[in-house]
C-alpha cells in the first residue's frame, strides 16, 4: 500500500524554481530518505506535503487518496504529521501543555490538566518514549524536546511521519536514541520521511533514498543496493574528493601560545584546567572532543569574550588576555564561530554590509565615520565572486542564503582581513558536502600561505583529514596529543569520552 | 488609637481608588501582551473611554449608559488596533502611538465642540455618587476591612478581574492557547490554532479592559472628565504589568506598591512635621513616578514577557 505519492509536484518561487516535477511514491511502514544539498528543494518539498505551502502544480495522493492541502491542519487530518528542524516547542511551557495545545482535555472551558498529564503518561509508554509529562521544556535537553515533538504528532494520530534534518541539533548519542526511536515507529506500522543531507546516517536508516539536486529529482535508490560514494556523486552531480589532499606543514614561528590557561564556565565552574599547546605558522592543530568539554571555553577566551582565572596566552609576543576582542581582531586574529547565525552574520543585513563587517571603520571602507558606498560595492562585488557566493547579489539579505553561502560569506570576511591566526570553531557544521568541501580547501590554503590555525570540530573525520597535530579536550583538560598518522579514529574516541589518556602530555 | 481606624481604613480606601484605573489598565496589557500584542496605546485608550464614559452619562443622565458608551469605543479602538498590527501585521509601537496622538488631539476637540468648555466637563451622574456605591455597612469600623465598606462598583470590579483573568489565562483552554500565541504563534498554528482569531480577541478585550480604566477615572473617581485625565496612568500600568511579570496578580501587586506611594505622599503633604516638612512638595508628589522607575530598574532585567510578544505574526506563503 501506498502511504504518500505525489505526482509532478511544481514549486516556483520568485526567480527559483525550488521544485522541479517531483514525483515520489513513498510504501506504507517504510523509512524513506530524501537527501540533497542545502537548497536543493527538500524542504521545500515537505513543507508543500505539510500544507504550508501551496505548489504551483502537481497533485497529492494520501493513501490512494487524491487529497488537497492547503494548511497544517489538513495535513494532520490526513494524518500526516511533521517534526521541523527548528522546534515548534514553547519552552515555557510544560511537556503536556506542549503536545496538548490545539486539541486540549477539557471540562466545559476549563483545561483540565490533570486528565491531560495522565494522557501523556499513557501515550510515552505505549510508544516507549520515556518523558516526564510535568518538566517544563526548556528544562530537557534537545534530544528530549525532540521526543516531544514526535509525541506530539503521534498523539494526533499521524501515521506518516516526516522529519526534517531531525539530527542537525543532536549530540551522536541522541542520534543513535533518535534512530532506535525510528525503527520501533516503523515496526508499529507507521511510515516515516526522513530529510537529511548526512549520507552516513541516511545509509544507517533508510530503506529507500530519493536524491534531489537544485530542485530536481536525480533518482530513487535502494539503500542495499547503493553507496555511500554513490550517493555522494548524485547529491552533487559530480565526483566527491571529500579526502583531503595533504599539503605537508611547513612549520614557521610560534604565533599562538598558550600556558597553563584555567578558565570558568559560564556556570561558575571549571571550564579549562591548566591547558598549555602552541599554535605554529603554517600548521593547523586540531582540538577533538565530544562538545561541552571546554571547547567554548577555550574559544571565548581567545577571542578575549572571558577573561581566565589564570595561566597567559601569548599571541604574537603580546598578552591576549589584556586586550579586548577589537584588538585582539586588529592584531590578526580571524575567527569563524560556530554559530554562524548569532555571532557570524547580521542576518536582516545586506551581504555587502556583512562582508565588510570588522573592518567597517577601516579606509577605504569608512572615513572619518562615513560610510564609502562605492567601495564597499566594489569589494563585495568582488568577494562574491571569489568566493562563490550565491547569489551573486550584494544587495541579497543574508537571512536568505543557504546555509552554505552564508559560511562561504564569513570565510570571506575573515580572510579578507590582515590575519596570522585562524580561529575555526566548527566551520563544517550544518553544511552539505559541497559547502564542506569548499571550506576544507580554504583551510588547507590558509594554511600554505603560513597562517597558524586553531580548529575545534567535533568531527573525527575533519581533525584526522585536516589536523597536523590533535589535541584531545576532556572535561577541560588536554588529555592527549597525537598526530593523524600515529592514531586512529578509536583511539581518539576513546580518549574523548575519556576512557584512555596519555600519562604525559609531552609540550 | 480607636480614632485613627476611620483614618486608616480612610488612606486606604483612598489607595485602591488610585489602584483601580491603572490595574484595569495593566489587565489589559496582560491580556494583549500573552497574545504577543503590545499594546501601548492603553493611555490613549483610557483617555477616550474617560470622555466617552462621561458623553453617555451625560446625554442619558445615567452612569450605566455612560460605562456602554466606554465599553463601545474600547471596542471600537481595539479592532482598529487589531486591524493594524494582526490583520495587516503592521508595527505594533507605532500603532500605539497613533492611538494616543489620536486620543490627546481628537478628545481635547469634542471636549469643545460638544460641552464647548475647555479643560474638564460638566458633572454628570456617576458611580462615586455616596448612593451608587456598594455599601456593605457591616465591614465598617473593622480596621482595613472598613476600607471595603463604601467602595464604587469599578473598584470592585477590578478586584474581581484579577481573579477572573487569572483564572482565564492558566485553567482555560482559552488561556492556554492565548499564552501559546504569545510565545511561539508558529507551533500554535501548526497544532491547529487559529492565531489571528486568538489575537484580535486577546487585543480587544484588553482594549475593552483599558476602557474601563478610563472610566473608572472619569465615571468612578470623578464625575467629570478633565483634559488632564488619564496623566499618564496608562503607562504607569504598563510598568505595573512588566514589573509584575505579565501577570494579572504581579500587576495587582505592582499597583498597590505605586498605590501605598501614592497615599504615602498625599498624607505627608498634609501631616507633615518636623524634617519630613523641609522637604519640597515636589518631591512627594513625585514619589511614585520615581518608586516606578526604581522598581523598573530593580526589576526589568529578570521580568521575561511572552517570547513573542511584539513581533508581528505572518503566516508563510
Amino acid at each position: 500500500m501506498k502511504a504518500l505519492e505525489v505526482k509532478g509536484i511544481v514549486k516556483q518561487f520568485p526567480g527559483v524554481l525550488a521544485n522541479d516535477n517531483i514525483n515520489l511514491s513513498i510504501n506504507k511502514g517504510e523509512i524513506y530518505a530524501i537527501v540533497g544539498e542545502n537548497g536543493a528543494g527538500k524542504s521545500t518539498l515537505m513543507k508543500i506535503i505539510y500544507g504550508l505551502y501551496t505548489p504551483t502544480a502537481g497533485e497529492i495522493f494520501v493513501f490512494d487518496k487524491k487529497v488537497d492541502i492547503k494548511t497544517p491542519h489538513d495535513a494532520i487530518a490526513l494524518k500526516i504529521g511533521m517534526v521541523h528542524q527548528e522546534f515548534m516547542l514553547i519552552p515555557r511551557f510544560t511537556v503536556t501543555e506542549n503536545i496538548v495545545l490545539g486539541d486540549e482535555p477539557s471540562k466545559g472551558i476549563v483545561f483540565d490538566y490533570k486528565k491531560a498529564l495522565g494522557q501523556i503518561k499513557e501515550l510515552s509508554e505505549k510508544f516507549g518514549l520515556s518523558v516526564d509529562p510535568a518538566e517544563k521544556v526548556a528544562n530537557l535537553p534537545v534530544g528530549i524536546q525532540q521526543r516531544v515533538e514526535i509525541l506530539k504528532i503521534l498523539r494526533r494520530g499521524a501515521e506518516i511521519l516526516i522529519f526534517d534534518e531531525p539530527t542537525a541539533v543532536l549530540t551522536p548519542e541522541e542520534t543513535e536514541d533518535l534512530f532506535k526511536t525510528l525503527m520501533k515507529l516503523r515496526e508499529d506500522g507507521k511510515t516515516i520521511i526522513f530529510i537529511s543531507h548526512k549520507l552516513k546516517e541516511v545509509m544507517a536508516i533508510a530503506d529507500r533514498i530519493a536524491v534531489l539536486r537544485r530542485g530536481k529529482l536525480q533518482g530513487i535508490v535502494e539503500r542495499d543496493k547503493t553507496s555511500e560514494v554513490e550517493l555522494a556523486r548524485m547529491v552533487v552531480g559530480r565526483d566527491v574528493v571529500l579526502k583531503i589532499p595533504k599539503a605537508k606543514a611547513k612549520v614557521g614561528e610560534t604565533v599562538v601560545s598558550v600556558r597553563d590557561l584555567t578558565v570558568k564556565s559560564k556556570r561558575g565552574i571549571i571550564g579549562l584546567k591548566d591547558v598549555s599547546f602552541d599554535v605554529h605558522a603554517g600548521e593547523i592543530v586540531g582540538i577533538a572532543g565530544v562538545e561541552g568539554n571546554g571547547q567554548a571555553e577555550l574559544v571565548n577566551t581567545l577571542i578575549g569574550f572571558i577573561r581566565p582565572v589564570k595561566g597567559s596566552i601569548m599571541f604574537d609576543g603580546e598578552e591576549l588576555k589584556l586586550l579586548t576582542p577589537f584588538n585582539i581582531r586588529k592584531k590578526g586574529m580571524a575567527y569563524i564561530p560556530k554559530d554562524r547565525k548569532a555571532r557570524g552574520l547580521v542576518l536582516p543585513f545586506k551581504s555587502r554590509e556583512n562582508i565588510i563587517m570588522g573592518q567597517h571603520t577601516l579606509y577605504p571602507f569608512s572615513k572619518n565615520g562615513v560610510l564609502n558606498n562605492i567601495e564597499i560595492d566594489k569589494f563585495a562585488t568582488k568577494k562574491l565572486q571569489e568566493f562563490d557566493i550565491r547569489p551573486r547579489d550584494i544587495y541579497a539579505r543574508v537571512r536568505n542564503l543557504s546555509g552554505g553561502n552564508q559560511q562561504k560569506l564569513i570565510l570571506a570576511k575573515e580572510m579578507s582581513m590582515e590575519h596570522k591566526f585562524l580561529l575555526a570553531s566548527q566551520p563544517t557544521r550544518g553544511l552539505d558536502i559541497g559547502a564542506m568541501e569548499f571550506v576544507y580547501h580554504k583551510l588547507i590554503e590558509e594554511k600554505e600561505s603560513g597562517v597558524a590555525i586553531l580548529l575545534i570540530s567535533l568531527e573525527l573525520s575533519e581533525i584526522m583529514g585536516l589536523s597536523d597535530r590533535i589535541l584531545v579536550l576532556y572535561n577541560g583538560e588536554i588529555v592527549g596529543e597525537t598526530t593523524p598518522d600515529k592514531t586512529t579514529e578509536e583511539e581518539l574516541g576513546l580518549m574523548m569520552l575519556g576512557l584512555k589518556r596519555q600519562e604525559k602530555v609531552a609540550q | 488609637m480607636n480614632n485613627n481606624i476611620p483614618f486608616l481604613n480612610a488612606s486606604i480606601a483612598q489607595a485602591l481608588d488610585y489602584t483601580a484605573p491603572i490595574l484595569f489598565a495593566a489587565l489589559g496589557g496582560v491580556m494583549s501582551e500573552n497574545a504577543g500584542v503590545v499594546n501601548i496605546a492603553l493611555e490613549g485608550m483610557m483617555r477616550f473611554a474617560a470622555f466617552f464614559g462621561v458623553w453617555g452619562s451625560f446625554v442619558s443622565g445615567n452612569a450605566w449608559v455612560g460605562l456602554l458608551w466606554g465599553i463601545g469605543i474600547g471596542i471600537a479602538l481595539g479592532a482598529l488596533h487589531a486591524y493594524i498590527t494582526v490583520k495587516w501585521a503592521g508595527n505594533q509601537i507605532i500603532s500605539g502611538v497613533a492611538i494616543n496622538v489620536m486620543a490627546m488631539g481628537m478628545i481635547t476637540y469634542l471636549l469643545e465642540s460638544i460641552f464647548k468648555t475647555t479643560g474638564y466637563s460638566p458633572p454628570v451622574a456617576y458611580f462615586g455618587a455616596p448612593a451608587s456605591k456598594v455599601h456593605l455597612t457591616f465591614l465598617k469600623g473593622i480596621p482595613i476591612l472598613g476600607a471595603f465598606a463604601e467602595l464604587t462598583i469599578l473598584i470592585w470590579f477590578a478586584l474581581i478581574l484579577v481573579v477572573v483573568l487569572h483564572f482565564v489565562l492558566y485553567h482555560t483552554v482559552l488561556g492556554l492557547r492565548i499564552r501559546a500565541v504569545g510565545e511561539n504563534p508558529h507551533a500554535a498554528e501548526t497544532l491547529g490554532v487559529n492565531v489571528f482569531k486568538i489575537k484580535w480577541f486577546a487585543v480587544i478585550t484588553g482594549s475593552v479592559l483599558a476602557a474601563f480604566g478610563g472610566l473608572a477615572l472619569s465615571l468612578g473617581t470623578l464625575s467629570s472628565f478633565t483634559n488632564s485625565m488619564a496623566m499618564g496612568k496608562g503607562f504607569i500600568g504598563l510598568a505595573a504589568m512588566i514589573f509584575g511579570n505579565w501577570t494579572p496578580f504581579g500587576a495587582l501587586g505592582a499597583i498597590l506598591i505605586f498605590a501605598c506611594a501614592q497615599v504615602l505622599q498625599l498624607f505627608m503633604q498634609g501631616t507633615a512635621t518636623g524634617f519630613a516638612k523641609l522637604i519640597p512638595l515636589g518631591f512627594y508628589l513625585s514619589l511614585p513616578y520615581m518608586l516606578t522607575i526604581g522598581a523598573l530598574i530593580g526589576v526589568v532585567g529578570k521580568a521575561v514577557g511572552p517570547a513573542a510578544d511584539g513581533i508581528p505574526y505572518e503566516k508563510e506563503s
